[in-house]
């Protein structure tokens, strides 16, 4: 899973800088389409399936928690973002709920694999329902799309909903499509959470 | 409440002093108005005619900025029939708040401008009798808001009541070079947590649950970044570390990890925050070496938990304000806070360290208070244990009242319950009339 190590023994993330972090921005905007996507917009019918079946197979194995190979759904330049504020904000200024690049991501993995996350004891069973997608073509290589979500997540024998939106980019390297950016809109973002230390 | 003497001991504490419904009624009138009460940050309401929505205990309360630039508590419930005034959480460009029911409308001084209508209330109506209801006394240390109902402590001020506590805070804001900058807040996480809200205070200043709570942190970083790293100084004798614990006196109390996190580098122990190493090679470019490396410092947390009593934590870079929402169900909210005058990258550095804790610590802990508070409604078992390093006989007391213990001693708990059980017996509670 690590294959870069600096000196100190971390692994480095050189990505995610000033350039980056525009670039979420201007998802962010891009994210809120105004009318339907226009046909000269709509991505190739094999790439929008290719995407769609990446889509479906993050919720699923999520849900399954098989979370190394969630983790593989995500390209090694990737970010996972969920914003305190509906609608968000830039997130260089305002804190998150959660945002992490590839590293982090697999840190949150590896806090939960270690058995003693008491947060997930007993472990959070979730159901993902992805609905209403829609697709566009992003720049060379890129698709980007939002869904609307439903997440049913069953902790202590309880019931808890969660909804909102998600926003997506995917990246096309060596022939693999992967999520380079998810950012989760929950409708009470800047409302009070419950425990959401699965994966959204 | 005599029967409190029986219900908070010397080393422990009876179980329905968390659970009982009339103890919490009593509490919303004893303790979240008769002593000072944390609102709000100045930098919330910057603008004059700016505002927030808050909370004070239960009640709902509408922190204002006047034209003057004054600061006023208002009670978010109108005169006339009781319906919301305020609706929205912050705002500004706010002179009145306008009653969506009937149109009553009051200037952000709480004071009632305008009734529709007026006349038939008759001529010589006084409106006046209809302002707002205020918090009589708010009062502003730094830029941190507080208010009470209480007029003895309302007159002495703030300064007063947070004792020894205002300078922590102070080297607080100050922590690493900060060189009296201004903190601001940067946006907040929010999260419920189905316990009593004493059930969040005792962890506030306990040094004796990281090793143990925070397990899935700790064997985490262990596995991916190797030993000497972010809060592994909790593990083993940590009695014996320079880290300490203290009672400040009314209530407030500081758990000091400085010792220990800031030995050397607290970033360098700090596990890798999303785009750390774009933000070194950044900044190192900009302002050189040494400079820098005092700006990752500033960006790492305080190594201070700083408790004031009754729902004010400083954790970290992070203020935690706790409100009881009822007996068994809490607001835990997290408030980022970044630094005026810096590279923005700084900041950027700092909120992306401020996510950490609340995703990698804070659920582990959450899950053991609402499994504390389970525990608590078990009839058969009465006692809720504070006695660690009770009666400890190397504590020292310093010329101000100040008690300095170790690490993992419950004082921070046997000094809150001090205070609480002071405020609790007191005589009839302040009203607003």
């Amino acid at each position: 899973m690590v294959d870069t190590k600096n000196s100190a023994g971390h692994q480095d993330s050189t990505y995610l800088n000033e350039a980056y972090y525009d670039q979420l921005m201007h998802l962010n905007e891009d994210w809120q389409l105004d009318g339907p996507v226009p046909a000269i917009n709509q991505p190739s019918l094999a790439d929008k399936l290719a995407c769609e079946a990446l889509v479906f197979a993050e919720a699923r194995l999520a849900d399954d928690l098989r979370l190394e190979q969630w983790l593989d759904c995500y390209s090694d330049k990737s970010i996972y973002w969920i914003p305190a504020n509906y609608p968000a904000g830039d997130p260089r200024q305002e804190i998150t709920l959660e945002f992490h690049d590839k590293r982090r991501l697999e840190d949150r993995v590896a806090r939960i694999r270690t058995g003693v996350a008491y947060s997930m004891l007993p472990v959070i069973r979730t159901r993902h329902v992805l609905g209403n997608i829609e697709y566009w073509q992003g720049e060379t290589n890129e698709v980007r799309a939002r869904a609307s979500f439903i997440i049913d997540a069953l902790f202590n024998e309880k019931h808890r909903i969660l909804s909102g939106w998600i926003g997506y980019s995917f990246v096309k390297n060596d022939g693999d499509w992967k999520i380079s950016v998810k950012q989760i809109n929950l409708i009470d973002a800047d409302c009070l959470q419950e425990n959401n230390t699965f994966f959204l | 409440m005599k029967e409190l003497d029986n219900l908070v001991q010397a080393g422990r504490v009876h179980r329905t002093v968390y659970t009982d419904e009339n103890i919490f009624s009593v509490e919303q009138q004893k303790v979240f108005s008769e002593t000072w009460v944390y609102l709000a940050h100045a930098s919330e309401i910057k603008e004059p005619n700016s505002f927030v929505a808050r909370k004070m205990g239960q009640r709902s309360v509408i922190v204002t900025r006047d034209k003057e630039n004054k600061i006023h508590a208002l009670l978010n419930r109108c005169t006339h029939r009781g319906a919301t005034v305020c609706r929205e959480k912050k705002g500004d460009k706010t002179p009145f708040f306008t009653c969506p029911y009937h149109g009553w409308t009051f200037r952000n001084t709480g004071e009632c401008a305008a009734i529709p209508h007026q006349d038939a209330y008759g001529e010589d109506l006084d409106k006046q009798q209809f302002n707002l209801k205020k918090v009589p006394f708010v009062s502003e240390y730094r830029g941190f808001i507080f208010a009470t109902l209480n007029p003895e402590k309302g007159k002495k001020g703030i300064k007063e009541h947070l004792k020894s506590a205002a300078s922590r805070i102070d080297e607080w804001i100050d922590h690493n070079g900060g060189d009296h900058r201004a903190i601001r807040i940067s946006g907040a996480q929010q999260y419920t947590v189905h316990a009593n809200w004493k059930c969040l205070y005792d962890n506030a200043g306990d040094g004796y649950h990281p090793e143990f709570s925070h397990q899935s942190l700790l064997k985490m970083t262990q596995e991916r970044y190797g030993s000497g790293m972010d809060l592994d100084y909790f593990s083993g004798g940590i009695d014996s570390t320079p880290m300490y614990s203290q009672s400040l006196g009314n209530g407030h109390s500081f758990l000091d990890q400085r010792p220990c996190m800031y030995e050397n580098s607290a970033f360098e122990r700090q596990r890798p925050q999303p785009g750390r190493e774009a933000i070194v090679e950044q900044l190192t470019k900009e302002v050189g070496e040494q400079k820098a490396k005092a700006y990752f410092e500033m960006a790492t947390g305080a190594g201070m938990n700083l408790n004031i009593f009754p729902n004010l934590l400083f954790i970290g870079n992070q203020m935690q304000v706790i409100t009881p929402l009822s007996v068994g169900l809490s607001d835990m909210t997290w408030y980022s806070t970044t630094v005026d005058n810096v590279p923005t990258v700084v900041n950027t550095l700092r909120i992306r360290t401020q996510e950490d804790f609340t995703a990698f610590g804070e659920p582990d802990d959450t899950a053991n208070f609402e499994a504390c508070f389970k525990g608590m409604q078990e009839r058969e078992i009465d006692w809720i244990d504070i006695s660690r390093h009770l009666g400890r006989a190397e504590d020292s007391t310093d010329y101000s009242g100040v008690v300095t213990s170790v690490i993992s001693s419950d004082i921070h708990m046997r000094t809150y319950y001090e205070e609480w059980k002071k405020l609790m017996q007191s005589n009839d509670a302040s009203r607003l009339g």
